[in-house]
């Protein structure tokens, strides 16, 4: 179950240092691949591996990398997402803090594998520590030759850069995050063409979360097979969950794919916190349904949690227990989309606000009859009908909260009190 | 980068399926602009033909074969064979529910109110308000799309509690009033002002909920650099942009199609008006010119330029110290006793450039067949530097407007187009967007020169030398380059050189050169630069000269050595403009029509003044002109078209509405108190008609091919060229200023525009302030040919380094507050040294 594969480092002392990373057998991946491999080679690893993205979607990224078009005489651009504002969510900034070089060798390789020569890593404003990490790593692994003009004597080209966010959660959405790169205010762009296609500048882009491109080293290290093997069919590797909420010990965890949430939970996590009863689990970050506490048996790869009705997203898992308000926890969650949805498109922009103030006049005592059908009605409004997936992000938990606690919602708004907190909370 | 705009010439043409009913359209349009081509209707509210797809609104939904969900039409391309649903049960839900999300956001009481027909029907006129709470107290009401939208898909009920987000309108900027609260977020205005002018003034501001439109970083429009193009308002769907003049003047009866009175391009304009009276001007689509495009001067500055409390409707007579309003007989009886029995040299006409083809036709008839002198002249000559003959022969050239925007490699001389000529800067960009190469040759920063792949930078009055070494080098290649040609202009041998690379290459070339360009090269290198261009392939040129019908002025024999057609007037005894400026003759009766190229009266016995304004200074006779909505004509632009000028406003004479008349009536009425022939026309169209056989080429009704002249005049002996200035000293650079309309300048009647205050006082760089230890607003003195000017210093970042710039008007109507600088004007075109020095406010 616990396998420890990116966070092998974490813990040792200057584990973000060029020396730790190169003593715990860093960049040996990138050496070899460089010499030995082709590029179609790296990628074809990759694909091999079983490998999916991290970012929240799980897209095989052997296949994203293949969906670059060849020979067009254009730039090809690499960005490294590390926009991590999920609420619930903390795992990549874990990893670029702690061992930034992971996350350097990870992208040179994925840029030798593309054919880019130019890769951005852009990180969220807020993580002012990280970037500053991710610079000094940067020029730890320049001056070792590992980036720059002709790396390792290999005669390719790699160069990455830091910009930083100014703190929207939606430049976490690819394409916001490229019109954000280029100066833009991050607006999510119309799709089609993808960024594969028309990205950064106008060209080929493939856009990778931190904690995907930190597998790559190793899947090259020790071959796409043994990573394949880590997890079940098409969930290879292990996966990082950051786990807060009421838990007796939150904080990030890695596991194999396919390890069941209960054994994450209780073993890893220490149960519940207070011996209290647990009430519900959103298992991949705040935008993904919850589960209810009769559905922890689910095994944590992308289709299993997929059957159970929810994602498995980007591994964020928040943990509620008895004396949690569903309907406060609604109202919690759809005030952040709320509040970050970029205003673009009509359905997110004037659907998510009227949430939260339905949600949150239930949570007062002052719900009317109806406004659960209203509400699933404005999740109706916005769930798939959006520019860019914020708005379902923002539908779906609203949805399944009011689904998975009906009971609940109807309690306050007829008791106009809380059910679970047994009083107002 | 957002995806291209489709544009389809010459595409395929496909089938399709809309509403299972078979359909065809250009392969490579929008399913959106399919559905329109074949009459079906699919709304829409962020989408716009002139902008990038948004995908905002998503009112655009609609189900297609093979695709998931619901793809929006404005954002999808058709392909082959395309089955598109574009009205089911499921579509149409979801359409009213996402206007059901916008009214909620959006003051819409009236829209869902079951009172709406009461009170529409009791409602006579449109409520003004502060604040629009509801339709009926919104300026765009019955002119909105969204209200319109509301009621063809029916929403009868908001289920969420309405929220009004309690912005305050904004009303502090000149032209048009701003009401977010009414603002649906489309985009619109934000990509216009992006996308197609390229000022990028407005953004989204805020994000969720709290997004807004506006400037960033809470900058007012002015200070934000915004041109007051208008092209943001005539895009939005609501109330939320609204024209401050016309706001309240509700839906109007109706338009025509006219042209712009106020510049040369000659933009195709709709005057929208609203109980007999003009109302507002909107950009026609006419792709040869301007494409639904318009600059401030034209899209805000009509309605009050012919409106305006000041304007002159009746014949005044001055009759001792007093002055008298007369009726039509006596004013003629007066002026025609005055022409009676005149000697050569004893009268001057003044006609200003901006009149009708068919006034200043008559015009000249009036002066050369009734009072047989060819003492006719304009300020059109201000505007056609270098002489009649170059500019007859500059007509010669192949020149448009449109091949701007389909060029491979554009040249921009002078040009700077945020408010003179902004048409052409819209066509530039244009052609920057698909590919093109722009370079700019200009002593001043400009709009151009910021999007331009090569700016440069010449001395002030060097352009023209760069221009001619630039063509000289696209003749020979570098190798054959005239070593003088570019020294001592300012500009780097490599950066020319690289210039003239970029270009050599492409295919079609258009050069165009501003009337601040013209104005400062006395020795014609620029002309001299565009007839040598003349042999090229695929080439084609637009020299801009201001002045709305100054190419009319010169075709019809408005200045007083060429007849009408260019043929060589006889020389004998005529009378200048510059005569009388400089003091050489001092004839007895001047006729000013629509001129006031003076400060103070001129020292001649009787002046008759005919215009829509009464010009600056005492006059015996006035003789009220009817405005541009006020008679029917034709302009032609800098092009040649021979463009219709509609007259809306008919009024009938009053005690309110005045008498005023065309200025060829007027001339036709004196004629024939002189008891004069062949001057009797019925109507417009009659002058037009003895135009057309009078002049070769000229069409007999309105007709908007361009035409080429056939140059028949001898360019005269060029002058000196400029001089590189000594190092020490400054340059004194006199512009012609722009916005003139007959004897007034605009900025005195459009209030807007004066506080813009884009030609007032001396103009110097902020380092050159500086350096003198000035700031804006102070006075300065400028040493010029031993004379001391003062006036009031003007920090403007585009003003070549180390020169004075100062506007010279070429109408001074209400331009007294500039009379202190008049000594400068008759710098026009040579370029001095001046030395300045500033004080202080105290
Ligand atoms: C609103 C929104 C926010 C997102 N935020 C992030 C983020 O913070 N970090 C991230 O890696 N992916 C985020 N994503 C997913 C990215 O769009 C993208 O799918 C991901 O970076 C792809 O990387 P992967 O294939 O490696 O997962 C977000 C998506 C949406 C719609
Ligand atoms: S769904 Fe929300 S965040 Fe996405 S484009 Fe629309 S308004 Fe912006
Ligand atoms: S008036 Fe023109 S320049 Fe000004 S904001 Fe609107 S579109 Fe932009
Ligand atoms: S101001 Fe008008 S054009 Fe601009 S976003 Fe709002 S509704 Fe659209
Ligand atoms: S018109 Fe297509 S989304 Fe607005």
């Amino acid at each position: 179950m616990e396998e420890r594969v990116l966070t092998r480092n974490i813990g040792r002392p200057g584990s973000e240092t060029l020396k730790a990373y190169r003593d715990s057998g860093g960049y040996t991946a990138l050496s070899r691949a460089l010499k030995e491999m082709s590029p179609e080679d790296v990628a074809e690893r990759v694909t091999r591996s079983g490998l999916r993205g991290r970012g929240g979607a799980g897209f095989p990224t052997g296949k994203k990398w293949s969906f670059i078009p060849k020979g067009t005489g254009k730039q090809i651009y690499l960005c490294v997402n590390a926009d991590e504002s999920e609420p619930g969510t903390f795992k990549d900034r874990l990893l670029i803090e702690k061992d930034p070089h992971m996350v350097v060798e990870g992208t040179a390789l994925a840029a030798y594998a593309i054919g880019c020569r130019r890769a951005y890593i852009y990180i969220r404003g807020e993580f002012v520590h990280g970037a500053r990490v991710l610079e000094g790593a940067l020029r730890e692994a320049r001056a070792a030759g590992f980036l720059g003009r002709d790396v390792l004597g290999s005669g390719v080209d790699i160069e990455i850069h830091v910009h930083r966010g100014a703190g929207a959660y939606i430049c976490g959405e690819e394409t916001a995050l490229i019109e954000s790169l280029e100066g833009k205010r991050g607006h999510p762009r119309l799709k089609p063409p993808f960024p594969a296609v028309v990205g950064l500048y106008g060209c080929p882009t493939v856009v990778n979360n931190v904690e995907t491109l930190a597998c790559v080293p190793h899947i090259i290290e020790r071959g796409p097979e043994w990573f394949a093997s880590l997890g079940p069919p098409n969930n290879g590797g292990t996966k990082l969950f950051s786990v807060s909420g009421h838990v007796s010990r939150p904080g990030v965890y890695e596991v194999r794919m396919g390890t069941p949430l209960r054994a994450l939970l209780d073993e890893q996590c220490g149960g519940v916190a207070g011996g209290r009863r647990l009430k519900a689990v959103i298992p991949g970050g705040s935008s993904v349904p919850v589960l209810t506490a009769d559905d922890i048996d689910v095994a944590l790869d992308f289709e299993s949690v997929a059957a159970k009705g929810s994602m498995l997203g980007s591994g964020g898992v928040i943990v509620m227990d008895e004396r949690t308000c569903m309907v406060k926890a609604g109202a919690v969650v759809a005030r952040f989309y709320a509040h970050e949805s970029c205003g673009q498109c009509t359905p997110c922009r004037e659907g998510t606000p009227w949430m939260e103030r339905v949600l949150w006049r239930i949570e007062r005592g002052e719900g009317q009859s109806g406004d659960l059908e209203l509400l699933l009605s404005m999740c109706v409004n916005i769930f798939g009908r959006c520019l860019c997936p914020l708005g379902d992000a923002a539908a779906m938990p609203v949805r399944s909260y009011i689904q998975r606690f009906r009971d609940e919602f109807e309690y306050h708004i007829r008791e106009r009190r809380c059910l679970a907190a047994g009083g107002f909370s | 980068m957002s995806p291209k705009p489709i544009r389809a010439k010459n595409a395929r043409t496909i089938a399709i399926q809309l509403d299972h009913r078979a359909a065809s359209c250009p392969e490579g349009v929008t399913v959106l602009r399919a559905a329109e081509l074949n009459g079906v209707f699919i709304p829409s509210l962020c989408s716009h033909k002139d902008l990038s797809p948004f995908g905002g609104c998503r009112l655009c939904m609609v189900e297609i074969d093979g695709m998931r969900g619901y793809p929006l039409a404005c954002s999808t391309v058709v392909q082959d064979g395309m089955s598109v649903l574009t009205e089911t049960t499921a579509i149409r839900e979801m359409r009213r529910d996402i206007l059901e999300l916008m009214l909620s956001e959006h003051p819409s009481s009236c829209l869902i109110c079951t009172e709406q027909a009461e009170c529409r029907e009791n409602q006579y006129t449109i409520r003004k308000s502060g604040v629009s709470t509801g339709c009926r107290t919104c300026p765009k009401d019955g002119q909105c799309e969204l209200q319109s939208l509301v009621e063809k898909l029916g929403v009868s009920e908001i289920r969420h509690p309405v929220y009004y987000r309690g912005y305050e309108a904004e009303h502090d900027d000149p032209f048009f009033d701003r009401d977010y609260n009414l603002c649906i977020l489309c985009g619109r205005c934000v990509r216009m002002c992006q996308e197609v002018r390229g000022a990028s003034v407005l953004a989204f501001m805020n994000r969720g909920p709290k997004t807004q439109i506006g400037p960033a970083f809470g900058r007012s429009h002015v200070e934000a650099g915004c041109e007051f193009c208008g092209a943001c308002v005539s895009v939005c769907p609501t109330g939320a942009l609204v024209d401050k003049a016309s706001k309240w003047d509700g839906k109007p009866d109706g338009a025509e199609i006219s042209t712009c009175p106020f510049c040369a391009l000659g933009c195709q304009v709709e005057l929208h008006h609203k109980n007999g009276r003009l109302s507002k001007v909107h950009p026609h689509l006419d792709h040869e010119i301007n494409d639904g495009q318009l600059c401030v001067r034209g899209r805000f500055c009509l309605p009050e330029t012919t409106h305006h409390h000041e304007r002159a409707r009746k014949p005044v007579l001055k009759r001792g110290r007093y002055f008298r309003e007369v009726d039509w007989p006596e004013a003629l009886e007066d002026v025609a006793s005055r022409l009676r029995g005149l000697e050569a040299g004893d009268f001057l006409m003044l006609i200003s450039p901006d009149l009708t083809n068919e006034s200043l036709y008559t015009a000249q008839k009036f002066v050369r067949s009734v009072l047989r002198t060819n003492s006719i002249d304009s300020t059109a000559r201000w505007a056609l530097p270098g002489g009649t003959g170059v500019w007859s022969r500059l007509f010669s050239l192949p020149i448009s407007i449109e091949a701007l925007a389909h060029a491979d490699a554009i040249i921009a001389v002078g040009l700077d187009s945020r408010f003179y000529f902004s048409v052409a800067g819209v066509q530039i960009r244009r052609a920057l967007r698909e590919g093109a190469v722009l370079v700019t040759i200009d002593s001043r920063d400009s709009n151009l020169a910021r999007v331009a792949d090569h700016w440069l930078r010449s001395a002030p009055g060097m352009e023209g030398r760069v221009l001619r070494a630039m063509v000289e080098r696209l003749f020979s290649g570098d190798a054959g380059a005239a070593p003088h040609a570019a020294a001592g202009c300012g500009i780097e041998e490599v950066s020319l050189a690289k210039a003239v690379r970029s270009i050599a290459s492409c295919r079609s070339l258009a050069v165009v050169v501003s009337p601040s360009a013209f104005a400062v090269d006395p020795g014609g290198e620029l002309a001299e630069a565009l007839f040598r261009l003349e042999g090229r392939e695929q080439t084609t040129f637009l020299p801009l000269m201001h002045g709305t019908n100054t190419r009319g002025a010169l075709e019809l024999g408005a200045l007083g050595e060429l007849l009408p057609g260019f043929e060589k007037a006889d020389d004998a005894a005529r009378v200048s403009l510059a005569d009388v400026l400089e003091g050489r003759a001092r004839p007895k009766v001047l006729y000013l029509v629509g001129e006031a190229p003076f400060f103070e009266r001129p020292p001649c016995e009787y002046v008759i003044a005919q215009d829509i304004y009464l010009p600056p200074f005492e006059v015996d006779a006035f003789l009220p002109a009817a405005s541009f909505v006020e008679a029917e004509g034709t302009l032609t632009n800098v092009e040649g078209r021979v463009q219709r000028s509609a007259a809306v406003e008919h009024l009938p004479d009053g005690a309110r509405t005045g008498r005023v008349r065309p200025d060829w009536m007027i001339f036709s009425m004196l004629a024939e108190t002189l008891s004069a022939d062949g001057l009797h026309f019925a109507n417009a169209g009659e002058v037009l008609c003895e135009i057309s056989r009078r002049v070769a080429g000229f069409p007999a009704s309105g007709d908007r091919r361009p035409r080429r002249t056939s140059p028949t005049v001898d360019i005269l002996p060029r002058g000196a060229g400029a001089h590189p200035p000594a190092d020490s000293a400054r340059r004194l650079i006199a512009e012609p200023g722009g916005f003139r309309h007959r004897g007034i300048d605009l900025s005195h009647v459009v209030e807007g525009l004066s506080e813009l205050r884009l030609e007032e006082g001396l103009r110097l760089h902020p380092d050159d302030l500086e350096e003198l230890g000035v700031k804006d607003g102070d006075r300065i003195v400028v040493h010029v040919d031993g004379m001391n000017v003062t006036g009031t210093a003007r920090a403007d970042a585009d003003c070549a380094p180390r020169s004075v710039t100062v506007h010279r008007p070429h109408a001074y109507g209400g331009l007294a507050h500039r009379q202190g600088l008049q000594c400068l004007y008759r710098f026009d075109g040579r370029l001095l040294n001046v030395t300045v020095s500033g004080h202080r406010n105290s």
